[in-house]
Formats: C-alpha cells, structure tokens, sequence
C-alpha cells in the first residue's frame, strides 16, 4: 500500500505536465511564438484573450469582484455568464449598467475573449496567474491588493506576458512601491469619492452630527476618513464629526457595536469603510430606524442599497469594472504599458451611488453636490488624503 | 453622563450574551475533564445552521436548531475524545478548521459568498415600566437571550454546586476514578458535559446570527470563542466566574468604542491595539500569577482509561 503512493503522485505529475505541455501547444498556435512583445504590436481582435483572476471574495460577492468581471464580460467582451456558460448580452443590458456619468465615455465591447479562474484561497493566486499565462492569454488581471505578490512573481518570471493589478502598486520586500514594464497598476482616489459623500451626509443631517466607521486603521482606510471630513468642512464647517474604528475588517458585531455608539452619541449620518464590518453598521441603523430614530447610513465600495433600501443614503462607488474595462480596450488597441494609473473623479474611477431616499432639501443637496464635483474635478478644491492634513490645510468651500 | 454610563451599559447588555453562552459552554465541558478549544467552531456551527432554520420557520426554533447544530459538532469532538481518547487539544482544532471550511463552503454553494438572506431578528422586549426608570432602563429593549444570559449562570452554578449531578460532573473532572469506583459511569457523564457544552456554544452563535444580527455572516464569529476561552480561564472555571469575565469583557469592549468617540485624544495616548488585545493580556496575567494553585480542573485534557492509575 505504502510503496503504491510514490508511483501515483509521480503519475499524477507526469499527467499534469502532459496537459500543461498540450495547453502550451495549443495557445501557441494561434498567436506565433510568445517572444518579444507580442502584445504591444496590435493583436488581432479574434484573438485577445484576457484573463482574470478573483480574489477569495469570486463571483457573486456584490462588489469587488464581481465589478471587475462586469468590465472584463460585459464591457469588454459584451458577455453575461448565464447558468455556466458565455451568452451574447444585448446593448440594452450592457447600457443598464452604465450610469449616467459613464454613458458618454463610449464604453463598447472591444471583442476581448474572457478566461476568468477563481481563488478559492490565497494559494491559488499565483498558480491561476501562471496558468493564465500558459494558456497564451494576451492580458492577465489579478483582483485586489491581495494579489500583489502573485502578480509581482509571475510577472517578474514571465516578462512577455502583460498583467493588470487592481487597489495596489507593486511594493518590493523592503516596502519600496516600484513598477514593472509589463504591469500596469490602477488604484483609486478614496478620499474624492468619500468627499462627496461627506458633504451629502452633512447636508442631510438635521443635527448638524455625522459619524465615520473605519476598519483597521491603516493608511487606505485614513484616506477615506480624511476626505469624508474635508466634505463635511466643506459645506458645514460647524458639523461635528464622530470617527471610530473597529480595529478589524471581519467582525460585523463590533461594527455593528460601534455603529450604535456613534447613533447613541447623536449622529444621524454615518458613512462606514470598514469591510464587513460595516454590515453590522448598516444594522445599527437599520435598527435605530425601526425604534423611531430619523438616521441614514452611507455604504462604500459598491451600491449598498439592497441591504436596507430605506436606510442607506447612498454608497460611494470604486470603479473597479471601469479600471478593467479600459485596460482591456487600451490592449485592444496595442497601447496598453506598464506603470501606475489612478483613477478619481475627473477619470470616473470613483463616484457616489443614485440617491434613492428621501429627506428634506434634497434637489439642492445633490446640486451642491454637484457644484463640489466640478471643484474637485478642475481642481479648484484638493481634498486631503489623511486627516492630519486637515487642519494644516482645510478644503476650500 | 448618566447618557454615557447608559449607553454603555445596554452597549454590554447587547454583546455579552454570546459570549458568556460559549464561556459556560467550554467551563461545563472542561469541569468534566474534556478540554474544548472548539468553542469557535461549534458556535460557527451553531450560528449558520440558526441562520438557515431561520429563514423558513420561527426564529426561536432557529435559535434551537442552532443549539442542536452546537451538540452535533459536539458529539463528533465526544466521539473522538471520549470514545477513542485522542488528544482534545487536536479535536478541538479540527472542529474549529471543519466549521470555518464547512461554513463556507456550505454558505457559498447555498446562498453566495457574503451571508444568508436576512431573517427576522428574535423580538427585543421593550418593558413600558422600566423605561421611565433612569439606569434601570437600559434592561429594556433587548431580547430573550439577553435576559436568559442574566439567569443562567446563576442556575448553572446551583447545578454544579448544589446538586449530584453537579458534584460527580465535578468530580469525573478532578478523580475520574473515584467517580467509577461509586460505580458511576465516566464517558457517560463526560458526554453529558461535552453534549451540553456544545448546546451552549451553540446558543451562543445562534445569539449572533439571530439576535445580535438578523443574519449569518461570512465571518462569524470572528474569534469570539477564543475570547469566551479566555472567559472561562479569566473565571477560574466557575459559572459565575465566567459571568463576571464575559461581563467585563463586554463592558471594556463598549468602554473603548465608546471612549474612542467621546475622547478621540485618549487614543492617541493609549494605542487602539493595547486595548483590543486587553482581554487576552489580562488572561495571559491570570494565568501566569496563578501558578501552582491552578485552578484548572486535575483531569482535565487526560483521557479516562479504566486501567491506568
């Protein structure tokens, strides 16, 4: 019994090695042999196979991945995946999920052929890179800063081969950020995003009190904290701000603990980057709402409306489809390089979700909004990126 | 002031439950002798299985269902350590890595990665008396479980220190063979214990995913059965002990949330992270000062085999 354990692993090898060799073969058919940049020069549209590796979250998480898949799919290849497979989407499909800032960005399928392979566990990150890379696609995208070192190994190893890494820079062993010829990078302007939403809070609270939950503090989650504070400051310098933070990213009872705090303390608008921890924020509110109290939650990352339509004023959104999308067209037309690209208001990578409550004033509210969209868009208003720069250099109104 | 000292209060009020549930949980198995380090993973257990009970009958029959699901990985635990005797401390591991895994492997393939669809949360009883009651009113508004919480550690230690049952379940913990010399059967009790243990695990996350949350979330319960390990350890394993641990946990859990947005200036003094780490330093201390006076029951961890002496 024992000695039989040796043959069947080395069989097992020789088998993998045997379907790895034939997939190498076959991919190798259609696009010449993978020497020398391949993919710069304009490949053939019939051939841009891109593919995407999900973080643990997979498909179906309501946010992150499913965004990135909806720009790789639906944007990019006009696909829906329906019970297991590839179907054709309508345009009418494809535009429903274009909001309305993005409507006039031209944003069409560029033919791309989707390979999407699913993390089950941090493990699996650089081997479905790798064998992305074996299968000859012409642009490999890793979800998440939690791919960063998968991308950074298969990328150093494959140097031909052409990566996408969403939320992340490459950072060397010495906590160095650096880039790579073959990598392109996008990250987010958090605090643009979190500063609309703060002056949206401020201007729905009736006493002049709104609260910010964060998760662990670390720098990402600061830049969220600072830009709500500077949206706050910028329409009603008078309003208190109440910030706390949970200290984890997966406790949704201290979320909700803290979100409780915060309501009992008195503020009426809360805005939570805290993971799932903000569910149990998102249920503070609710609950507070069904005992009579007139409060508002405000979601992040992706429309959190669905969770509790009634309570959730709005959720500032992180475009990770859009960051997708584009690298995938700018492959389509043979200029996709390497290098950082970060995407804010003025690039549409970040905005707030569609206001579907009601409270008093709200048409001039969103208009102030607005105004505050064009200012940070032109310029005119810089918000900090953390709050120790918010009162050595407050935001303008 | 009276407001802060309130809201803090019913801030313990609303978490401690969970966690005093699987602190009595563990203290009844290990005052049996069977150590249970799967405190996490029966709560697990018990949490999502509530949840998922929940969604189509009455959430109170969740809430048992969740206290069965706690027994069911109870017996697997029994099983192994009772029966075969293998080592509890790996037992206990196993079923903590089986319920994170099973959980979400269930979870996913039922409803997708993040969570159930939301429940119907258990009733919070608002008593009309209590509420016009400065202090005293911050008892009203939470549900069944929390008043059962204030309860059943009183009653637990009636059990174990006023009646037979109580003294052998004691006693297969300290002198498992004196116990068998009476004649008395040591794997049955120890089953007792652990069985029952695994009930109160189970209340204890069923109370997260019925009564804290109106759902089962990826994560739960987020290491709060480490922490109600500590509970057991910081009450000297003793059900009122555990009460008092479970309840200090809770409050300086509230005492820093709450004082991280009254007094923002505090924190930058004493670090978030010393105090989230507080409880698990103060168990640390416990433990390290008790030396040789133990408090840990003698048999505890050793299987009981009849022959050896």
């Amino acid at each position: 019994m024992a000695t039989s354990r040796p043959f069947l692993r080395l069989s097992l090898l020789s088998a993998l090695v045997l379907v790895s060799a034939c997939k190498k073969q076959e991919a190798a058919k259609p696009e010449g042999a993978p020497s020398d940049a391949p993919a710069a020069t304009a490949p053939k549209a019939k051939t841009l196979k891109v593919g995407l590796v999900t973080d643990v979250g997979g498909r179906g998480d309501h946010s992150f991945n499913d965004s990135a898949l909806r720009g790789l799919e639906l944007w990019g290849a006009g696909k829906k995946m329906e019970g297991g497979s590839y179907k054709d989407a309508t345009p009418e499909e494809l535009k429903e999920t274009l909001a309305q800032d993005l409507a006039t960005r031209g944003i069409s399928p560029v033919g791309a052929t989707p390979v999407v392979l699913q993390s089950k566990v941090p493990e699996d990150y650089e081997p479905n890179l790798q064998t992305l890379v074996d299968e000859g696609v012409s642009l490999a995208i890793g979800v998440g800063f939690m791919l960063e070192n998968a991308v950074e190994t298969v990328a150093k190893r494959n140097p031909d081969a052409k990566f996408l890494l969403i939320d992340s820079p490459l950072v060397s062993a010495d906590g160095k950020v650096y880039t790579l010829p073959n990598v392109r990078t996008v990250m987010y302007r958090e605090e643009q995003g979190s500063f609309l939403v703060g002056a949206l809070a401020a201007l729905a609270s009736k006493n002049d009190k709104v609260g910010f939950v964060g998760g662990m503090e670390v720098p990402l989650i600061k830049k969220f904290e600072a830009g709500f504070r500077a949206g706050v400051a910028a329409v009603k310098p008078q309003a208190t701000v109440l910030v706390n933070y949970t200290g984890t990213f997966d406790n949704v009872a201290a979320g909700k603990q803290v979100g409780q705090d915060l309501v009992n303390k008195g503020a009426d608008v809360v805005y939570h980057a805290a993971g799932s921890d903000g569910l149990g924020v998102i249920q503070a509110v609710k609950e507070a709402r069904a005992a009579g109290k007139q409060v508002f939650v405000i979601g992040v990352d992706s429309d959190q409306s669905h969770l509790a339509p009634e309570a959730v004023l709005t959720s500032m959104l992180k475009r990770v489809d859009l960051g997708v999308y584009e690298a995938v067209r700018d492959l389509s037309q043979g200029k996709l390089e390497g290098g950082d690209v970060t995407l804010g208001l003025k690039e549409g990578g970040v905005t707030y979700a569609p206001v579907r409550v009601d409270f008093p004033g709200k048409a001039e509210a969103l208009q102030k909004v607005e105004e505050l969209r064009a200012k940070v868009v032109s310029g005119e208003i810089q918000v900090p990126t953390h709050p120790s720069q918010l009162t050595a250099a407050p935001a303008k109104p | 002031m009276l407001e802060i000292i309130e809201a803090l209060l019913s801030s313990t009020l609303e978490y401690f439950p969970a966690l005093l549930f699987a602190a009595l949980g563990a203290t009844l198995s290990e005052r049996s002798g069977v150590v249970n380090v799967g405190v996490e993973g029966m709560m697990r257990a018990g949490a999502f299985c509530a949840a998922v009970a929940a969604i189509t009958f009455p959430t109170p029959v969740g809430v048992l269902v969740g206290m069965l699901a706690g027994a069911g990985m109870a017996a697997i635990h029994g099983y192994l350590c009772i029966r075969w005797r293998s080592d509890q401390v790996v037992s206990g591991m196993a079923i903590n890595l089986v319920a994170l895994a099973g959980g979400t492997y269930l979870l996913e393939s039922l409803y997708g990665p993040n969570g159930t669809p939301p429940i119907h949360q258990l009733t919070r009883w608002h008593l009309p008396g209590l509420s016009e009651v400065p202090l005293l009113r911050v008892l009203s508004g939470h549900s069944a479980l929390t008043w059962l919480a204030l309860v059943l550690p009183f009653a637990f230690h009636g059990l174990l220190y006023r009646t037979p049952l109580g003294l052998r379940l004691r006693a297969v913990g300290e002198k498992p063979h004196a116990v068998a010399t009476l004649g008395l059967s040591v794997t049955g009790l120890r089953w007792l214990a652990v069985l029952g243990s695994g009930m109160l695990a189970g209340l204890g996350g069923a109370t997260l995913s019925t009564a804290v949350l109106d759902r089962f979330e990826q994560h739960t319960p987020a290491g709060l059965g480490f922490m109600a390990l500590a509970a057991m350890v910081f009450g000297r394993w003793t059900p009122l002990g555990a009460f008092l641990a479970a309840l200090f946990f809770a409050f300086g859990g509230a005492l820093r949330i709450g004082l991280a947005s009254s007094a923002p200036g505090l924190l930058e003094v004493v670090p978030q992270g010393f105090l989230l780490a507080l409880p698990y330093v103060l168990t640390l201390a416990v433990l390290a000062f008790q030396g040789q006076r133990t408090h840990a029951p003698a048999a505890l961890g050793t299987p009981y085999e009849q022959e050896s002496r």
